[in-house]
């Protein structure tokens, strides 16, 4: 180093307080947010709860009373005998109109809903981002373009478009995809919308002038400098459209279009929706058919939301303590 | 390369076409640069300075913004007219710049390393650990200690003035030909202005780069600079060497500057000489010579007739048309009892 620049560097240091600095950890955003996250007591419970349902969702066939393949699960013929009984020790919740016990039915159907939620959010949020950015980051003639295809998605009223989606897309009845794409298609626009005003303002920022005066091209302004900037809101709002997505799919189970058993090739698919459906007919004798189920929708949903109002606190900067 | 100078600015226009009308914000500009020179840019805020600089650099959203003419030639190639590809080649390579605020030009959320690298990695097709390697060196080059686990820091851990310093580094990583900066001590309080200005001359001595420097504060570029560029609305006004704009300068409108500025020597305490009025609006630029409704020298002709900007005496220029004339010179401090 030369003369000057030791000088320089002396200044510095002494400006900084001596030449010793502190071992202080370096913290993002990130580390910053997830440290408060652990602080917001319902977030984490949230976090608790959802922690256990997916634990039990993969677990299950190691400890359910009745596996997927087990004949209790399915046979018919024995059914009746044991048929919409009350909670015993065997059935903690009782068993259906088919002699299935449900609570491991519950416990099976938060594999779907929990795959068909997170997934869904992944097609949203990925097609949202896209052309998100393009339309913030190009604004004119794209972004018209964009926001206006948007507008038309979200004047559709939500199930009759659902409804109509569902019976255009190809594939099986049984597989997960149409429900996925589905609910995907239906609520990309509100991500699009979120993340180009998040980029709009990220946009004019100082730094992304700085980052194209170095001689970074297009995409790796946007992917770089601008999307780790502009992501936390979709962070949260994607949380909580997990919630919302389970919440549709058990609407569209409800009203049988969503995933559903096939009698040969799997009669053992299990959804929450379907099951409150299948159990309306009981609701006056045997209520807890569409209670368990009722509860498992409604402690997820609730769970993502105030999962996702947590996240939303631990990002805002202004309430840094 | 014989015939041709770093870089070559002629009649530069950049005009935005607005709903208000067309705002002509640099209305022809030239100028040249050779390297290791410093070119002073000074004027009035609105005068062009900083749309000068980012037209050269392509950095101005088109539209709003229209290059109506002019020519800027580096190393002989136009700037105006090449591609996306081949000008994304060129910034933060061979002209690099700075900007004025170090405290929202860096990216808040990358580590001080990282954002370093990117110039390098972008530019020398280095890999990572290379240019984070490189990071440091770079670093401890302008002057902050403690370079190899300062860059594992994020932009808020660091000072203003230290961000600076981390701009210049970042705009020196490939060794440009060409600095512009951007008022880079606007935004610094007094002391770290003359230690970034006196870390630019150093830099500048070790890669003898040519610096565009544009800046309000005549202090700065009287230390730094060997030529001026005086701009006024959208134009030049005055072009020379230091010695002669500030010893002789034949604008009006930097005496006016001049007269503007506290002296040591002065003798009336707290009375400054202010030019009168206001800058022009740029969509509705007084005809003849821009200046001339706060002139005080304004005859007939200047509301006719626009000067052009013409050699006064040897390599000095200026653009008025009564610059050089016998008799024709700077009142001595007439305003000094107008203050109020």
């Amino acid at each position: 180093m030369s003369s000057v620049a030791d000088e320089i560097s002396q200044d510095v240091t002494e400006a900084a307080g001596g030449p010793e600095r502190a071992p202080e950890r370096s913290r993002t955003l990130w580390s910053d947010a997830w440290y408060r996250l652990r602080r917001n007591r319902m977030a984490l419970a949230a976090l608790t709860w959802l922690f256990i349902v997916v634990i039990a969702a993969v677990s299950a066939d190691l400890w359910v009373p009745q596996h997927y393949g087990s004949p209790n699960f399915i046979n018919t013929a024995t059914a009746t005998a044991t048929a919409l009984k009350g909670p015993t020790a065997q059935h903690p919740m009782g068993t259906d109109d088919l002699g299935r016990d449900v609570f491991s039915r519950v416990v099976y159907g938060a594999r779907i809903s929990l795959m068909v939620g997170v997934a869904a959010v992944l097609v949203m949020v990925l097609i949202g981002l896209l052309l998100g950015a393009l339309s913030g980051f190009y604004g004119g003639l794209m972004d018209a373009g964009i926001m206006r295809v948007a507008d038309v998605f979200l004047a559709f009223p939500y199930i009759l478009f659902a409804i109509l989606l569902l019976s255009v897309i190809p594939g099986a009845k049984q597989s997960l995809w149409p429900v996925i794409v589905t609910i995907g298609l239906l609520g990309w626009p509100s991500i699009a919308r979120v993340f180009r005003s998040s980029i709009l303002s990220v946009k004019e920022s100082d730094y992304i002038e700085a980052g194209r005066a170095i001689g970074a091209g297009d995409a790796r302004l946007m992917l770089r400098h601008m999307l780790p900037n502009a992501i936390a809101p979709i962070v949260v709002y994607a949380t909580m459209s997990v919630g919302g997505a389970i919440l549709t799919e058990a609407a569209l189970s409800f009203l049988n279009l969503g995933v559903q058993p096939d009698p040969v090739k799997s009669p053992n698919i299990v959804t929450w929706g379907r099951m409150i459906s299948d159990g309306q007919s009981y609701l006056t004798s045997n209520p807890g058919l569409i209670l368990w189920p009722g509860l498992a929708i409604l402690s997820t949903v609730l769970a993502f939301t105030l999962l996702g109002d947590g996240v939303r606190d631990a990002l805002d900067v202004k309430m840094k303590d | 390369m014989a015939d041709h100078k770093l870089l070559e600015v002629s009649d530069l226009k950049m005009h935005f076409h607005t709903r208000d009308g067309v705002v002509k914000a640099v209305d022809g500009v030239s100028f040249d640069l050779d390297c290791g020179e410093t070119l002073g840019v000074v004027g009035e805020s609105g005068s062009g300075k900083s749309v000068s600089a980012m037209t050269l650099m392509r950095l101005i959203p088109m539209p709003p913004g229209r290059i109506e003419g002019g020519e800027a030639l580096f190393k002989g190639k136009s700037l105006l007219t090449m591609s996306d590809a081949d000008m994304r080649a060129i910034r933060g390579n061979e002209i690099a710049m700075i900007f004025q605020d170090p405290m929202t030009s860096l990216n808040p959320v990358y580590r001080i390393g990282k954002q370093l690298a990117e110039p390098l990695q972008l530019h020398k097709g280095m890999n990572r650990k290379q240019a984070e390697t490189r990071a440091a060196e770079l670093l401890d080059l302008v002057g902050i200690p403690h370079a190899s686990s300062r860059i594992k820091d994020y932009p808020h851990q660091f000072s203003g003035g230290m961000r600076q310093r981390v701009m210049i580094a970042m705009a020196l990583a490939n060794d440009p030909d060409i600095l512009i900066a951007d008022e880079p001590t606007t935004a610094l309080d007094v002391t770290i202005q003359a230690q970034i200005i006196e870390l630019m001359e150093e830099l500048q001595e070790r890669t003898n780069a040519a610096i565009i420097m544009i800046t309000h504060d005549l202090g700065v570029v009287a230390d730094m600079a060997d030529r001026i560029l005086v701009m006024y609305a959208g134009r030049a006004v005055e072009y020379g060497t230091v010695d002669e704009v500030f010893y002789q300068p034949h604008h009006p409108y930097t005496w006016g500057l001049m007269d503007s500025l506290p002296r040591p020597d002065m003798t009336v305490k707290g009375v400054l000489c202010p030019i009168k009025g206001q800058p022009p609006s740029l969509i509705h630029v007084p005809g003849g010579c821009s200046f001339n409704p706060r002139c005080p020298y304004a005859k007939e002709r200047c509301r006719i007739e626009t000067p052009l900007l013409r050699n006064i005496d040897g390599t000095h220029m200026a653009a008025c048309h009564f610059a050089g004339t016998p008799g024709f010179t700077r009142g001595e401090m007439e305003c000094a009892g107008v203050s109020a």
